[in-house]
């Protein structure tokens, strides 16, 4: 179970473009960090408290494949993200890499509304605004990458794929 | 209930009996591509996970197609780099000239119909123009495919696209590629797989085919799927693929979506600046000037499309002010190209021929950089604003007959207004 707090962001989120060094070329990650998202809401990165919840529009991670913006978001501290859809590759990255993503409608949410995910039980809600989403619960092999950190991670302790 | 062509081959893969659209499976890979642009976070990850070794090498290629030739020491190096891994753990190699990642992997008979096959390239879905599921993936994808040979997939939802009729001469399956992208938007496929079927498909030549499930990447497609005949068959044995097993759709396959289109009345389509849904038959345009005209890449740069370039600049001249570029998709490509006499037949009428390579799809080698206010007609597979290095110019994209057409005369126009423009292939079977 996640708990965290808001921070809403639009549609068709690019994140090669906004969560990526695109913008800052030559500069590593932990600098993106404090700057994501900033042409699309000053102060986005810096405002962001860790622990907290990205709530996005559709296609979040739209025509993104690198792996560098999830790097990036967890170096941010962003502990889920809940969009009315993801880009493909995007959504493949966030399980590889560890970070929770569960696609639902979090529309009427803003900044600072608290957040939870259980991605398990397939349940995604806002207590503060009545908000109780039924979200397709992952599959235990998704889950168990997700609980491992990623997928390299879940690969070491479990080199045949295999979960108990 | 039946299953559709991705719900057999993931299922198969799976080893668990048939799969089913939504179902999480964990699939054996028949075959894995790693191309110079994402080589370096696969390495990464391969070197945090500390194997020693990789079971999955010599079923995997490494291809040094994006920075073709490395314009800057970070990606000679990265060249360097994967040079000695593979050469260390016995992988496929291809490299800087030998060609595009999704035209070397069928030319060199690496898969076959039936196989799943994963590449970090969005256009991975080229495969499924030989029936393969061919799907695009990241580094840590990768790395875990060669180090153990297996990868998680979520089973798509399949788009079932039936054309009937047939296209017109000088019009071409990335007219109809564009079309679909008009009628369902970019990423309008997204998460799901699309299966292309009818007369429409029997008809084209591989090439063409491959135009079909390169694009579908644009649409957000997963996978892009066509069902194998005799053209298919023929053209992988002649190239050593093992034994094709075709693997065909059952009639009663559930999908999300069906629909037909008559392509017959289609006309040449173009995509306008900027954005790739933004897309209206060639006549609505014809008077748009153009600049900068470009044929290559892994949508349209094989033999037919240099063919369809050559058969209307042949003997002529592209129009004053008007540069041009021609980047066969592979080596192989160039090689036929130069035997056929289109290398000079191109070359004579104004164009530069380059190396082969991803060249003309991005300025990723900073030799394609565009002036403000330039404007591009592409056979690319997208142009998105400031994808050749300036937000000032626009990129329109076609196929590679209007490509040619509008350099011939400086403006947007229908190959079918211009002498050669309605060029076809031969009729061949591999």
């Amino acid at each position: 179970m996640i708990r965290g707090k808001a921070h809403v962001l639009g549609d068709d989120i690019n994140t090669d473009l906004h969560c990526s060094s695109k913008y800052h070329p030559g500069r590593d990650n932990a600098y993106v960090s404090q700057h994501a998202f900033e042409q699309l809401s000053p102060g986005f990165a810096k405002c962001f408290a860790k622990g907290g919840v990205i709530v996005a529009g559709k296609n979040f991670g739209n025509n993104s494949s690198r792996e560098q913006a999830v790097h990036i978001l967890r170096l941010m501290g962003v502990a889920g993200i809940v969009a009315v859809s993801f880009g493909r590759q995007f959504y493949r990255n966030c399980i590889n890499n560890g970070m929770p993503a569960a696609e639902c409608d979090l529309a009427g949410v803003t900044d600072g509304d608290e957040i939870e995910m259980d991605l398990a039980g397939g349940r995604v809600a806002v207590a503060s605004r009545g908000i109780v989403r039924e979200v397709p619960p992952l599959p235990a092999e998704v889950q168990a990458i997700l609980a491992a950190g990623g997928l390299i991670p879940f690969l070491k302790a479990h080199p045949d794929w295999k979960i108990a | 209930m039946g299953s559709t062509i991705a719900e057999k081959i993931l299922g198969a893969h799976a080893g668990s009996g048939p799969a089913r659209a939504g179902d999480v499976i964990v699939a054996g890979v028949d075959f894995a591509m790693l191309h110079d642009a994402r080589a370096s976070n696969a390495l990464q990850r391969i070197g945090e996970f500390g194997a020693a070794q990789l079971p999955f090498a010599a079923r995997t290629a490494f291809v040094l197609d994006h920075y073709s030739p490395p314009p800057h020491q970070e990606a000679a190096n990265i060249h360097r780099e994967m040079r000695a891994f593979a050469d260390r753990h016995g992988v496929v190699f291809y490299d800087v000239g030998d060609g595009i990642c999704h035209q070397v992997l069928p030319e060199g008979g690496h898969f076959t119909c039936g196989d799943l096959v994963t590449g970090t390239d969005t256009h991975s879905t080229t495969y499924g123009a030989f029936n393969a599921f061919g799907v695009g993936v990241e580094g840590t994808d990768l790395a875990a495919v060669m180090m153990t040979g297996k990868l998680w997939f979520r089973v798509p939802e399949t788009i079932r696209v039936d054309l009937k009729g047939g296209l017109q001469p000088g019009v071409w399956a990335k007219d109809l590629t564009l079309h679909m992208l008009g009628r369902l938007g970019a990423e309008g496929a997204n998460y799901r797989a699309i299966e292309y079927a009818g007369p429409a498909v029997a008809a084209m030549d591989i090439d063409d085919r491959m135009t079909l499930s390169n694009h579908a990447a644009e649409l957000g497609a997963k996978a892009a799927l066509l069902e194998a005949d005799q053209k298919t068959i023929a053209w992988l044995k002649a190239r050593g693929a093992r034994e094709p097993r075709p693997v065909r759709a059952d009639a009663d396959a559930r999908y999300c979506e069906r629909f037909e289109i008559d392509v017959a009345a289609l006309p040449p389509q173009v995509a306008r600046k900027h954005r790739i849904d933004d897309v209206v038959a060639v006549p609505d345009v014809k008077n748009q000037r153009i600049n900068f005209a470009l044929i290559g890449t892994c949508t349209n740069g094989r033999l037919d499309d240099i063919r369809q370039a050559a058969a209307i600049l042949k003997g002529r001249h592209i129009a004053k002010g008007v540069r041009m570029i021609v980047t066969p998709a592979s080596r192989n490509v160039y090689l036929q190209a130069a035997r056929e006499g289109l290398v000079e037949a191109l070359t004579a009428a104004g164009a530069s021929v380059e190396a082969a390579g991803c060249g003309t799809c991005v300025n990723i080698t900073g030799h394609l950089i565009t002036g403000d206010g330039d404007v591009v007609i592409s056979s690319a597979n997208r142009n998105f604003k400031g994808r050749l290095g300036n937000d000032n110019s626009e990129i329109y994209v076609g196929s590679s007959a209007t490509v040619a057409a509008s350099a011939l005369t400086g403006r947007i126009t229908d190959p079918r207004d211009v002498v050669g423009g309605t060029w076809r292939p031969e009729p061949k079977t591999a």
